[in-house]
Formats: structure tokens, sequence, C-alpha cells
């Protein structure tokens, strides 16, 4: 009996025979050997167990194993094969189940699922969908019952589930019986049970008789449980010989089944399953010197060690260190390198060879959950297991720990210390290993911060035991903080490394989709360049040659018409027609050209025109426009007028020294401006210093180059992606349209500089862990009733700049969308059919007591389910077909297909949105606006779009590389304008990029950044012990960067579940157009400023303890160590403006730090040292609920407005007008504006 | 999107049925002119955790937890308007109940989660997805604005939340807000230790550097330098002062009550001060750990709550008549939903969305002690339902806004609540 438990572990189960595909025998498992249907297993599953066998059945042969499945969700899976499953079971279709089961203890009222077709609890199926089930039942104390459960097809009966019940049944706790049931879909009364062998009657007893066709899907097959392994219906117990059969067996058949010898049954106590004896792991394979861990998944429970004939899966990961200490476990990652759950619970070894002191020694072990050490073969130590539940917020509020040993770092928030003792040989190497039982079904797969120490020599401290013969380190703060952030960062080099390697797993892909790219764009070429002496980017080309060609046209027209043309007729035009009449031809009409107004006026005659008289008309169903007031009499005159004279429709008058190129920026602007623009910081101070000194001719073009390979990079772009795609995590209950925390997907894939059409795939794929940070998470929209159609909408807007925010409920007023693309879309996302919602229905009165026809049209009827199709050929020169075949790995699949159509060279569409959306983040407005709604809109610069979109496609569709043609164009390196953004696009010149305000995030980085500090406000969560899975409490990690934060969660308005550090930050970047809670897509922010921005940066907690001179802070550094006020001013201005100060602003502020300046630093010896206030207790989600945990966050709430003390070394007098300085140049504009 | 309203019609019909015709509900008809009041502020007190009708507005027969016999856990006392009853720890509300109306048959179907109810009950929608509906505090600043150039439109005491936000109305009809009745707004008010002294030294180096910036006539520029200017004025001493409560007189202060009812106090003087809406939470879950969520133990010290509630709304409603404000202030007291008469194994109650008390005071209206009856347990409406959005209707009307019109989210019309009609029979 083999059982394998790889990665993936697949059963390989014995076969009976090979079951031919026109067999009556559908599949046969006897769990002896190597069946040929693999079974995938989960949970608590033993094999080898012992099985019916002679001479108690004489049929069956001795030695016969069966397998042994714990109730708890253990069971075994079969992915149905599609289409063509032989499990699928339509009406009459006959069916005959059986299996020998042996039944271990009485679970009343809960059905226990021997085998079954559907209703795994898979999101992906309509939750009715059982096929077909044998489930055996007892009500009360009393026998066990077979049961047949299914459902039917929607629509083909009144009741959902039909239920079959057997009179007889059979004692549960007497060993094996056999049991089998037979069936004729369609035909309620061909049902028949067998016990024993003896047939016997039962009752339909939910759901009535039962005739109508099962429902039938791609659903899994499982054995042994159902309903995402439910205790309540998993079985219990051993099994054996589990057949299915497309025939109805006869009696005689059963009969020959079972062959019983010896007496009346007894009941005989079950044999107990028994602790695996405790013996140190032997393994092999450990570097001399280093300490390796290795972890295993698929570990049986948290809650005990593996008993005897149970296993873990094989070893999935192992690295090497120095310490025994670690923080956390590495990240999971999928074959794609996309974040992923553990399997949980799993196994966690630290393993090494290390010279310890003779004699006597004191061990202690600081651990979360079941943990033992071992010492040379010796049981040395060991940690519970994590068996209780804790409430939700009436835990008693867990003191602050006080430290072991004086001087000894407390352990972590709930971790248990233990200790033990050992007797080391002289000269001896110890094998010293420590293993850990890690998450579990309750439990976040976390460690808290793990150690082994080993007491000192003088008894008075602890040494955290290393590898080999190193000597340890003392187990205190000072030592062990920058061990732990070297730990740190190695796991994080671990993860970075696996994520690449699973990630290259899609290289074939990429290389296959980018070849098809190249071939695409060499089919079609871009549009030429323009040549233009002195000009040699072509972006600087397309630019200037669009600013000839207006210069040009509007030299032949006059003047004074063209301005009363395009002052005030054709704003007038544009404002109240062209919504429906400009691009988009409604009724048959467009209007934004002369030759096509003609069709709606005669020049010369207003009566005679019909865009008069319908602007005049009292009828309610013709008067134009159709909302709202009708147009100012005055204005019609305008009209009028314009018309009678002639209808002239000149060029637009532009004045050429307006709209000529704006001036290069200065270096030190240009140096700010790039560093903002790519890593989302300004430079430090070192590097504005070296750029400005630097005389060479490229220093710009290098520094692109370097920053744009700079890993911040991915940083500064999360948060748009944030926006764009409504991530919109939730730290406590699911709640308010959150999805999971795929900022990590986001932050992982632009580190990894991945390729957006390969990214944006990733995305739409929904891969990895929903909760753990994997594309997902995406997925999730939680209280929507239609999240795929939300998520449809969200990609057309982020992808395709198709708005179909109206077409949920209703067809769109100003575009031609409908309900059915959208639903079309979700459909091929969901990857079955979607109809809209109850909630995504206009009101019926809406319709009703109408002046004039509504301008919205509900086209899908309620209940319609509309098929998966992509319907937008059109709108991005895509169309579907089988082509696109040939770029997927699955064409079958309709999300893949999706994606592909979205992402393929052939979608213009996608890169030319892709690239205006890059464009316009640098250059402060689109070529085509706005960037999500494209429908009507015409682009400023089409042929720049056009060209740079075929960049894109011919480059493997790098970001980066777009990046960097814009970045070095000189078109983005002149001095900003303002009237791009309100220009037509006919208009729009680009003479210089719109004038652009720092992102909220680049404001709070740049703080900090500025002022020399790190974002450091503890991990973003409710539960620090681990002791709720992620799916109920997240954890969103220790923010590093402005983009990591989320919204804080405090609907519950409780003191005791805010969270003040993070507040601080939240209050700044709220200020400045974040949102936290993204319910919906935010295409773009509210740029207006309000009152509160200039006031957070003036009087908010968060500045006002950046810009302190605080203990041993960075800018308390610079003021001691300063030789000059001139240099402080120098090295401040640069640090926080990135400029040096002008000679004014030099002389004035040096003058004011000049007055105590040499008296600035206190003698050594009159210095107050700083005493850290003594540690408050952890508040939790689990003791929110307390008295004293309000108390206790009220408190916390103070030291975060109070702040860090500031340096004890400084004067006050002197150091606060230092950090009054400091304070202006954050309160300057120039702060938040980027040169 | 407007099942609400739907239900509300349909319910109405089956509850007339059921109780042998009851005269139809005193709804304003759409048909007729518009209703307007002649209130000019709110002050909303938000009880958070869902405060149980049966045990305050809306006491019935006395039950017992012990035996689990369904009803109020208090008894009830007669108050100022014949018929109307309260728990009997409203003993300061009660001589004033002809200034109140208790609307009893608030309901709505978001039970299970309270940060879904109180969207529900801050937005009057259901989560939408393509759209982020305003709070009905945004909703009022945005239509109405402060009421004096030297105050912002929209204070909350308690904590920010995207539910009290503007939504798609943006960050001008958005709040200000504070946790600390002894501290200004975040961002407008000045922190620790900022003296005058270091202030005007702050702001003498701006202008250095003000004096020394390139000019420019960028309008985003000069709108973000007129922003400082505001900024710096509404952090000044004029509009902060609002905040300095220790300037009421002892007496009055101690009328209030403790932090709940000086954030109550807190609000007159923002009232006085020009601000147009003030959101209050009753936030303080020390007094019994789950502040009104009371499952379970939590109930034991409920009273003490009530009672917090009653001196602090006593006191407000006092206060204000006193100075003549109370005709043109609307009090408003909301919750996520209420409770079931039903007690949990522990003593405790779960939530109840589909009958629950809401409470209107002051602000002009005609008041009625209650309005709206629930059945003999409270657990069901029996006469004049009141859909979340016809009491947003009704608070729109109190204060003069067009409870019919539409908002614009982009091209998008919103309807200003979910077309709700306000309580005509509190405005004749």
């Amino acid at each position: 009996m083999k059982y394998c438990r790889n990665i993936v572990c697949v059963l390989f189960l014995n076969a009976v025979a090979v079951v031919a595909a026109d067999s009556p025998l559908v599949a046969h498992w006897d769990f002896d050997g190597d069946d040929p249907i693999d079974l995938v297993t989960h949970g608590g599953v033993i094999t080898g167990e012992v099985g019916p066998m002679a001479p108690e059945f004489p049929d069956l042969p001795k030695g016969n194993k069966a397998i042994r499945l714990d109730g708890k969700g253990a069971r075994l899976m079969l992915a149905d094969t599609g289409k063509d499953s032989r499990f699928k079971f339509r009406k009459g279709d006959p069916i005959t189940l059986e299996a020998w089961v042996n039944l271990d203890g009485h679970k009343s009222g809960a059905p226990m699922y021997i085998i079954g077709k559907g209703r795994t609890g898979d999101p992906k199926f309509d939750k009715d969908n059982q096929n077909w089930s044998l489930r055996v039942i007892s009500s009360g104390s009393g026998p066990m019952q077979l049961s047949f459960l299914f459902a039917t097809e929607p629509g083909s009966s009144t009741a959902p589930w039909h239920r079959w019940t057997s009179n007889a049944g059979f004692a549960g706790d007497d060993g094996w019986h056999h049991i089998a049931l037979a069936f004729r879909f369609g035909d309620p009364k061909s049902i028949r049970g067998w016990i024993d062998g003896k047939p016997g009657d039962g009752r339909w007893d939910l759901g009535g008789e039962a005739g109508a066709k099962p429902m039938v899907d791609d659903d899994a097959v499982w054995i042994g449980s159902a309903l995402n392994g439910s205790s309540g219906n998993s079985f219990q117990g051993w099994l054996d010989a589990v057949a299915v059969h497309r025939a109805v067996l006869d009696d005689k058949m059963m009969a020959a089944r079972f062959k019983r010898v010896g007496g009346p049954r007894v009941v005989t106590p079950k044999p107990q399953p028994k602790l695996a004896p405790e013996v140190m792991p032997k393994i092999d394979d450990v570097p001399a010197d280093r300490v390796l861990f290795t972890m295993a998944e698929g570990f049986p429970s948290e809650t005990r060690w593996m008993n005897e004939g149970e296993t873990h899966d094989k070893e999935f990961m192992r690295w090497v260190g120095d310490d025994f200490m670690l923080p956390r476990i590495p990240l999971r990652h999928d074959d794609w390198g996309i974040r992923q759950s553990w399997k949980v619970p799993m196994l966690v070894r630290m393993v090494a060879d290390v010279k310890l002191p003779p004699g006597k020694q004191k061990i202690m072990l600081r651990a979360r959950a079941l943990g033992r050490l071992w010492i040379d073969g010796q049981l040395v130590a060991r940690t519970k297991a994590i068996t209780v539940q804790p409430p939700n917020g009436e835990e008693p509020v867990t003191p602050v720990r006080e430290p072991t040993l004086p001087g000894l770092r407390r352990a972590g928030y709930h971790q248990q210390e233990v200790f033990g003792e050992v007797t080391i040989e002289e000269g001896k190497t110890s094998r010293v290993i420590l293993e850990l039982v890690v998450g579990g079904k309750n439990l976040r797969p976390e460690t808290g911060e793990l150690c082994v120490a080993i007491q000192t020599e003088d008894g008075e401290s602890y040494s955290v035991l290393q590898a080999g013969e190193r000597e340890g380190f003392p187990l205190t703060d000072e030592a062990v903080e920058p061990v732990l952030a070297g730990i740190e960062e190695s796991i994080a080099e671990l993860d970075d490394l696996n994520r690449r390697r699973a990630a290259s797993s899609r290289k074939d892909f990429r290389e296959k989709r980018h070849a098809a790219a190249k071939e695409w764009a060499s089919a079609n070429p871009a549009p030429p360049v323009p040549k233009i002496k002195g000009i040699s980017h072509p972006i600087d080309a397309f630019v200037r040659a669009k600013i000839f060609r207006a210069v040009a046209a509007s030299a032949g027209t006059d003047l004074k018409q063209a301005e009363h043309f395009h002052g005030k007729i054709l704003p007038l035009l544009s404002e109240n027609c062209f919504r429906c009449h400009g691009e988009k031809e409604k009724g048959g009409l467009k209007l934004d050209s002369r030759e096509r107004l003609l069709e709606a006026v005669t020049p010369g005659d207003p009566k005679d025109s019909e865009l008069i008289y319908r602007l005049h008309s009292d009828d309610e169903d013709e008067r134009m426009p159709p909302t709202g007031e009708p147009i100012a009499k005055n204005e019609i005159a305008l009209l009028e007028k314009w018309i009678e004279q002639g209808t002239a429709w000149p060029s637009p008058p532009v004045d050429a020294a307006e709209i000529a190129e704006r001036p290069l920026i200065s270096d030190a602007a240009f140096l700010r401006r790039v560093y903002l623009d790519t890593v989302g910081v300004p430079p430090t101070f070192a590097e504005a210093d070296a750029f400005l000194a630097d005389k060479s001719q490229n220093k710009r073009e290098r520094l692109i180059n370097r920053l744009l390979k700079d890993e911040r990079g991915a940083d500064n772009w999360v948060g748009y992606w944030q926006d764009m795609l409504a991530e919109n995590p939730a730290l406590l209950n699911q709640s308010q349209g959150s999805t999971g925390p795929f900022r990590f997907f986001i932050h992982d894939s632009l580190r990894d500089n991945k390729p957006l059409d390969q990214m944006v795939t990733e995305l739409i794929l929904l891969k990895g862990g929903k909760y753990e940070g994997g594309s997902a998470g995406f997925g999730m929209a939680a209280e929507n009733d239609a999240p795929f159609a939300a998520k449809g909408h969200i990609v057309a807007s982020a992808f395709l700049g198709i708005e179909l925010q109206c077409a949920r409920c209703h067809d769109s007023p100003y575009h031609s969308t409908t309900q059915r693309d959208l639903f079309s879309l979700a459909a091929m996302f969901e990857r079955k059919p979607v109809g809209a919602p109850k909630t995504s229905q206009v009101p019926a009165g809406f319709f009703e007591n109408r002046d004039r026809k509504a301008l919205i049209k509900v086209t899908l009827k309620p209940g319609e389910k509309v098929e998966p199709k992509w319907r937008f050929g059109k709108m991005t020169g895509m169309a579907d077909g089988g082509a696109v075949d040939r770029l997927m790995d699955d064409p079958k699949d309709s999300r893949e297909r999706m994606a592909t159509l979205i992402t393929a060279p052939g979608n213009q569409r996608f890169a030319q949105v892709v690239v205006n959306r890059i464009w316009k983040r640098f250059m402060g407005v689109g070529m085509v606006e706005p960037i999500h709604d494209w429908e009507g809109k015409k682009a400023s610069h089409p042929e720049l779009l056009e060209w740079l979109a075929h960049q894109f496609v011919a480059n493997d569709f790098n970001a980066n590389y777009i990046i960097g043609l814009i970045l070095t164009s000189d078109a983005y390196q002149r001095q900003a304008i303002e009237g791009n953004l309100a220009a037509s696009p006919e208009l729009r010149f680009f003479s210089g990029p719109e004038r652009r305000r720092l992102t909220a995030e680049q404001v709070v980085d740049s703080l900090f950044a500025a002022t020399g500090n790190q974002l450091d406000i503890g991990e973003l969560t409710f539960v620090h012990d681990g002791k709720r899975p992620l799916s109920n409490r997240q954890t969103l990690g220790f923010p590093r960067r402005a983009w990591m934060l989320a919204d804080l969660n405090n609907e519950r308005d409780r003191p005791s579940l805010a969270l003040p550090a993070a507040r601080t930050i939240t209050d700044v970047l709220e200020a400045f157009g974040w949102k936290g809670a993204r319910q919906q897509p935010i295409m773009q922010r509210n740029l207006d400023p309000n009152v509160l921005q200039p006031g957070i940066l003036a009087n908010g907690t968060l500045v006002a303890g950046l810009s302190r001179a605080s203990n041993q802070s960075d800018l308390a550094e610079l003021a001691v160590n300063a030789a000059s006020p001139d240099e402080l001013v120098e090295t401040m201005f640069l640090r926080v403006l990135a400029r040096r100060p002008t000679a004014e602003e030099q002389k004035q502020f040096s003058a004011a730090l000049e007055t105590g300046f040499a008296d600035r630093v206190i003698p050594a010896v009159e210095v107050r040292p700083i005493v850290n206030p003594e540690p408050l207790p952890q508040i939790t989600w689990f003791n929110h609920q307390r008295h004293e945990a309000t108390k206790v966050q009220n408190a916390v709430a103070r030291r975060v407005q109070k702040g860090s003390p500031a340096d004890p070394r400084l004067r006050p007098v002197w150091r606060e007008k230092f950090e009054d300085m400091i304070w202006s140049l954050i309160n300057h504009r120039e702060f938040v504006w980027i040169p | 999107m407007d099942s609400v309203n739907l239900n509300r019609r349909q319910f109405i019909s089956s509850a007339t049925a059921a109780a042998g015709g009851v005269a139809l509900p005193a709804f304003a008809d759409p048909a007729e002119a518009l209703i307007q009041g002649k209130a000019e502020h709110v002050i909303s007190i938000w009880l958070g955790g869902g405060m149980g009708q049966i045990d305050t507005f809306d006491p019935k027969r006395k039950g017992d937890p012990k035996t689990r016999k369904p009803g109020s856990y208090y008894d009830s006392i007669d108050t100022a308007v014949p018929g109307v009853q309260l728990s009997e720890h409203f003993a300061k509300l009660a001589p004033l109940m002809e200034h109140v109306t208790a609307v009893r048959t608030v309901n709505h179907t978001v039970i299970d989660e309270h940060a879904a109810a109180t969207n529900r009950m801050h937005t009057g929608r259901t989560i939408s997805g393509t759209v982020t509906y305003p709070s009905i505090g945004s909703i009022i600043s945005h239509e109405r604005g402060a009421a004096s150039e030297n105050a912002p439109p929209y204070v909350l005491i308690g904590y920010p939340n995207v539910t009290r936000g503007p939504g798609f109305l943006g960050p001008k009809a958005g709040y200000l807000y504070t946790t600390n009745t002894s501290q200004g707004p975040a961002g407008l008010s000045r922190a620790d230790g900022i003296t005058p002294g270091r202030q005007s030294r702050r702001e003498q180096f701006l202008s250095v550097l003000q004096k020394n910036a390139r000019p420019t006539e960028e309008s985003r520029l000069l709108n973000y330098d007129a922003a400082i200017e505001e900024s710096l004025r509404l952090s000044g001493p004029e509009f902060n002062r609002a905040f300095e409560v220790g300037e009421e007189p002892a007496d009055l202060r101690n009328q209030y009550g403790g932090e709940f009812g000086q954030r109550c106090l807190l609000s007159r003087r923002l009232v006085e001060r020009g601000v147009r809406f003030i959101e209050v939470a009753h936030n303080l879950n020390f007094m019994n750990g789950a502040g009104w969520d009371v499952h379970h133990e939590g109930i034991l010290d409920q009273h003490e709550l009530i009672r917090e509630l009653d001196t602090a709304v006593s006191a407000l409603i006092t206060d204000l008549k006193a100075k003549s404000l109370l005709d043109k202030t609307l009090i408003v007291i909301t919750t996520e939903f209420g409770r079931p008469p039903e007690f949990d194994a522990r003593g405790g109650r779960a939530h109840q969305g589909k009958a629950f008390s809401c409470v209107l005071a002051g602000g002009g209206l005609s008041h009625k002690g209650a309005f709206g009856e629930t059945d003999e347990l409270s657990k069901n409406p029996v006469s004049d339902p009141v859909g979340v959005p016809d009491f947003f209707a009704t608070i729109c009307a109190a204060v003069g806004v067009n409870y019919r019109k539409n908002l614009y989210d982009g091209d998008r019309p919103v309807p200003i609540t979910d077309r709700g009609n306000p309580i005509v029979a509190l405005f004749s």
C-alpha cells in the first residue's frame, strides 16, 4: 500500500480492472494499492488500515486493506473531467452506489457522506448542485440508515432537493457492513437500497418523489465528505470497495456481495489511534555550522503530534540560517509565483549541530503553538497546542509580560516560554532539532517570535543558540533586534527567489505571447515619426508637429470669427449636444463637424434648421437637450445668428507664442520631479548634492536609467493600481465591497517588472490565495450580489476605456454599451451564464409618470441569464475567434479567453489605454480624457498615441520601456503648465506637462524620507496571536510605505478598536485624496485643494512627530553634528525640497538659527537620558470589549499624539527654532507640488 | 435600488390587511407640494452597536432574562405625552417628550454585520459597487453649506470612516473629526506644545519661503495657497475656541454629564458657531464593554448607557431651548438596528432590523412623543412603518433640503434619499 503525500498528494490505488468506457462500472476503489483513478487526499486520511476479510468475510482476502477517515473533513477527491465525464448522471440514467463501511462512533443526526458528486462547496458552482450521493445517517440513537440525496436542475422541479431514506438500518458500531443503493433518474419508484445484501424499501422524505432532471455540472466527486469538508457531513470510520455503476444492479448480485460467517455481531472496541512514539527525527544533509529550516505541509492535526500510520506531505521548502530564531515563515507561492495559502497545519523544523558547553544546561524555548525541542535524541522541552478559540472581545487583557530575567527580551505576545534541562558531554557536538506545528483550521500560519536559548554560565541571562561553534548572542532587545532585521531581510530574499523561480514556469507562455506580439507589430507598422530638424526624440517630434500644424492652420483664419466660434459657439454645441451627437451619432445625427451638422442646419436660415426648432420646442418629447433645463434664450439667439451669418466653422485660433514648447526645467527641478515620478520620494541629501554637482552632459538620462531599475518604483505605482482595481481589504469582517489584499500581487508583479499583458492576464485569472495577496483576492466583492459584473466593470474601464457603470442596471444613456455587454463579460469572467441580480434593477416606479420617454432602457429581463460572450470586438479591434486559441493555455476556459482577448497584441484599445494611462501619470493629462471612458472621445495626439502603443506591443508590453521614452523626452522635462486638461483634444498641445500635486502616498512617503524616518506603526491587524484564519481577520503586515495602509474599519466606533498610530498616517492620506475603503474603482482622485490638506501638514500628529528632532533621530544627529547654520539650512532645503536655498532664504534662515547655535548642544554630563515608557498591554479583537482595553487604547492614543520625546542633547530653545524651520519647509506649497 | 421602498409599500398593504384596516401612514404624497421645515442645524447622535428599542424608546411588557421570557428588561414610565411611555431609565427625558418623537417603526434588512448596517443607517442605501453614496451629514452639508464662513459645514465627534463620508460628493462635503472633546478637529487644532509664540515663528518662516517663491499665476498653486491661508485661519483661536468646553459654566457642564454629555455640549457650541451638521458618537465602550451591542453579559450595564443618554440628551434639549436654539436645531438619534424582545442564552440580546426606534427632537417639528406602532413585543410594525429613506427624507425636509431632488455622480442622477417621503405628520 503506497500512500504518497507529495506537494499535490495523489493516491494511486489498486486496480480491480481498468475500467473500459462502455463498462457499466464507472469506478471502483479498493484502497489496496494502485487504483487506476487518481484521488487527491485531504486531511486526516489514513491508508493501510485493516479492511473486511476472511475468516469473518470469507470472500474477501486476508490482508485486505481499507482507509480510515477522521470525520473532520478528511476526503478523497476526483476532479470532473468535463463534458464527457462518466460521473455525470442525467435523467434516465441508471446508477448503483456501493461501499463497505465500518463506523467509528455514532454521529447522530449528521449525514455522513460515503460518496457524492457536487455539493463540495466550491464557489465556482451553484450551491444546489448535488448530482448524486450515498450517505448514511441516524436519527438520534436509532440505526444508521441509507440516504440518497440529489438536487434538481433549476426550474425542473418545485423543490431543489430530493432525499430518499431507507426504512431499515444497521448498528453503527459493530463492524463492517456492505451497503448499496440503486436508482434510475427520472423514475422515483425505481429506488432500492441494500444492507448486507438484503434489499429494503424507504421513502422520499425531502422534496417529494423526484422525477425531475438531476443537477449536472463540473463539480468534483468526493469520497468521505461534502460542503468544504464540514464535520457535519464527514464520514468517520473505515471505508473499502467504494464503487459507482452506470446500471441498476439486482438483488441477486447484491446478495452475493455480502457473505459473513460466525455468530451474532458483537460490539468490539475500536482500536483507538495511538500517538506514534516520540523519537528524534533523523535528518540528513544538515549543512555544517548552519541552521537548517524545513517546512512540510499537510500535517494531520494542529492539536497533537502524529498518530501511528499518519504521515504529512514531503518537505516543501528548506533554507539555511545561522540562528535558532525565526520571526515568520516564508511566503507560499503557487506554480506561477503568486502568493498562495499554506496547506495547514504544517511542520516547521529547525535543525543544526551545535557545540554546547559541557555539563548540565538549562534551555529555553519560545514558541506559539505545539512544539518540541530535541537535543541529542532527548526531548528537552515542549510547548502546548492551541486548543481554545478566544472569544470575540471578552478575553481578559493579558498584562505585559515581565522579562524572565532582568534585562532579558520579553517573550512575544501569547508566546509560550518553556524550559528544559540537558546534560552535554564534553567535546561533543549536539544535534538540536526544534519541531513546531504551524497554522491550522482556525490559526493563521504564523510562528510568532520563535527562539531557542541557553542559560548563560552565570545564570543571569540567556543566549540565543547558533549553529556550530558560534557563541550565540544575548537574548536582549539590543542584540536581538539587529539579528531579527537580518533574518527578515534574508527571508524576504528567499521569498523573492521562490517567487521568481516559480514565475519562470511562465516563460514559455510569455515568449509565445511576445513572439506573437512582435509578429503583429511588424505586420502592422506604427505611424511614421514626423521628421523635424533638430528634434531626435519621437515624442518631441509628434508634439512639435501638432503645434506646427495648428499654427499653420490658424494663419488662414479670420481671428475674430475664429475666436467667436471657438469661444462661444462651439462650447455651446459641445456642452449641450455632443454627449449624444458627437462621435456617438444618436438618432443618426452627428453635430461635431460642419459637414455633418449641415444635416440639421441650413446655413443662412435658422428657421429652416431642425436644430433650432428642437431647441425651441415646447414638446417634452421633442425638445433638445432631452434632460435638464432648456438652453437659455440668449444662447439660442447666438446660435441663430451664427447660422444666419453662414455657419462658419473656422480652425481654432492659436497664438504661436502661447502654444510654443516651454523651456526645459533646471536640474534641481528635474531631480525632484523625476524622483517623485519614479520612486515616489525625493532624493536623499547625498543623491541631490551629487546630481546637482555633476557636470556631465548625459546626467539626466543616466539618472532616469538608474531610477527605472530602482525597486521602489513598484511602491510608487501600487496605489494607482489599487484605485484602478478597487482593492479594498477588510481587517475585520468582509463587508462593504471588501476584496482580498491583492495589493501584494500588484506589488510583486511590479517589482518583477512583469510585462503588463502577463500581469493583467494573471489578474483576471484570479490566481493564488484570496486572503494571502494573490490575484484571487481581486475576485472578491463582499455584499455584492453580482461580483463578476462588478469586476467586469472594473476590468473594462481599467484596460479597455469602456465604462460599464450604468450597464449594471440599464443600458447606458450616453454610451452604446448595454446590460448585455456587461453581463456577457461577467459570464466570461465567472465561467457560467450570469443574470442581472434583483438589486441591479431599476425600480418599476421609475418609468411611471414621466414627462418624456426615459433616456435609459432596461433590456435584460429579470432573471434572464446571459451566456459568456465577447461583445467588444468592434470597440477594441479584437474579435473573438480561433486565432486567439494559440495564445491560450486552455482555449475552453472563458475566463482565460477574456483575459487573452483583452491583452492580445491585436487589441489596440488595450495597448492605447495603457500607454495613455502611463502618459497621464507623467504628463498630468491623458491624450484621451477621461482615461477610463473613451467612447466618443478623441485623442489629442492620435498618431503619437498609436506610435506609443505600437512601441509597447513591440517591446514585450514593458511599461518601463514606455516610461523611459516619456521621461527622456523634452516634453516631460519642460516647465509645467496648466491648461492641457481644460483644453479640447484639438487644442491640447503638451507644450509642457500639466502641473501636478504629489499623490497622497507621495506626500506621506516624502515626509518620512525627508525627515529621515522609517514608517513603522507595527502590524496592521487586530489579531496578534494568530488565533483566527486570515479569511476572518486579516493582517496587512508591517507597513513600510504609504500604499500599505488600508481602511481602518472602525465602523464599530470603539476606542479599543482604534489604531491611533495608523490613523496619524491615514489622516494625511485621506486629506490628500487617498481612500482606504475603495468600494468602487477610483478613476481619478479628487484633486481640489481643501483646507484639511495644509491643515493636516500644519497641525497633524504625523508632521508634529516627524519634524521633531526626536531622541536619536536623523534630524537630531544633523543638528548636533552641523558645522554651521548655513550648512544645516542647505541640508534641510535639499532634503525637503531637493534644491538649494536662494540667497535670501539662506540668509534669513541662517540668521535665525545662528542665535544659540554655538551653545545648542548640552554638555554630555548634563544630558538627562530619556526613559522609555513602560510597554502597554496588547489590545486585540479578542479583548477589545473589556473596560481595560478602552483605557489602554486611549493611553496608546495619548502616546501617539505626544510622539517620541525630543533629543535631550539639544537645548529646547534652539531646537524648537530648528524644528519650526523644518515645519515651514514642509508647509510651503512647494512641498506638495511637483516642480 | 428601491427595494426598500417597494417593500415598504407591499408591507403596508399586508400590514393594513392584517390589522383590519389601520389608516394609511402619514407620509407626504409625492404629488403634493414640497414640505420644508425651518431647522438650520442637525445634531445627530449615533448609538453604535444597535440600541434595543424594547429597552429604551419602545418599551413593552417586562420579560425575564433568567427564564428567557421575552420582553423589556426594565419597567416603563409615563412621559409628558399621554400614552407614550419610555424605559424607567429615561427619567429626565420623560418630562421633555413634548419636544421629542420616537419613531418606533424604522426598519431595514441588514442585521448580520455592524459595518454594513452602519453604512445603511448613514447613507440610507446598500453598498452598490458602482457608486459610493454620501452620508446624510454630507448630503445636508452639501446642500446647505456651513451656516457661517468661519465654520466648517460638518463636524464628526467620533472615529472617521467611509460611511460617514461624502462619497461621490467629494471632500468639500466631508467632515472634520475629533475623538476628544478637549481638542479641536484633527488637522485644524494645533499640535501639542505649539504655543502662540511658536506658531507665529512658524508662520514667519513660512512667509520667508512664500516671499521668495517664484510668482505664479497658476490657479492650482494659487488655490492651494488660499487653502493654506484658510487653514491657518480655521486653526486659529476663533474657531478652535468652540472646543474650549471648559468655558461653559460648571453647573451646565454637570447637567450634561460625562464625556458623552460633553460631546453634546460641544455640539451646541459648534451649532452656535455655524456648523451645519454634527455627528456625535456615543461610543464610550468602557461603560459596559460592548456599547449598545448588548449580547450576553453586555446587557448587565445597559441601564448605565441609557441613563447617560438620558442625561446628555435631556440637558441638550433644555440647554438649546434656553438659548432659543431648539427650534432651529434638529436632534436625531440613530443606531444600526434594534434588538429582539427575546434573550440569548447568557441574558443578552441579538439583532433586529425589522422594527426599531430612531428619535427626532427639536428642529421646529410638531412632536408627538412617538410615531408608528409596533406589535406587543416590538417585533414588527403594525402601523406607519418608516423606511430608512423616509426617515432621511424627514431629516432633509426639516432642514429645508429638497428631498425629491437628484444629486449627480458625474452624469448619473442619484435621488438624494432612496426616494423617501417625509413623515408629514411632524410638519403640521
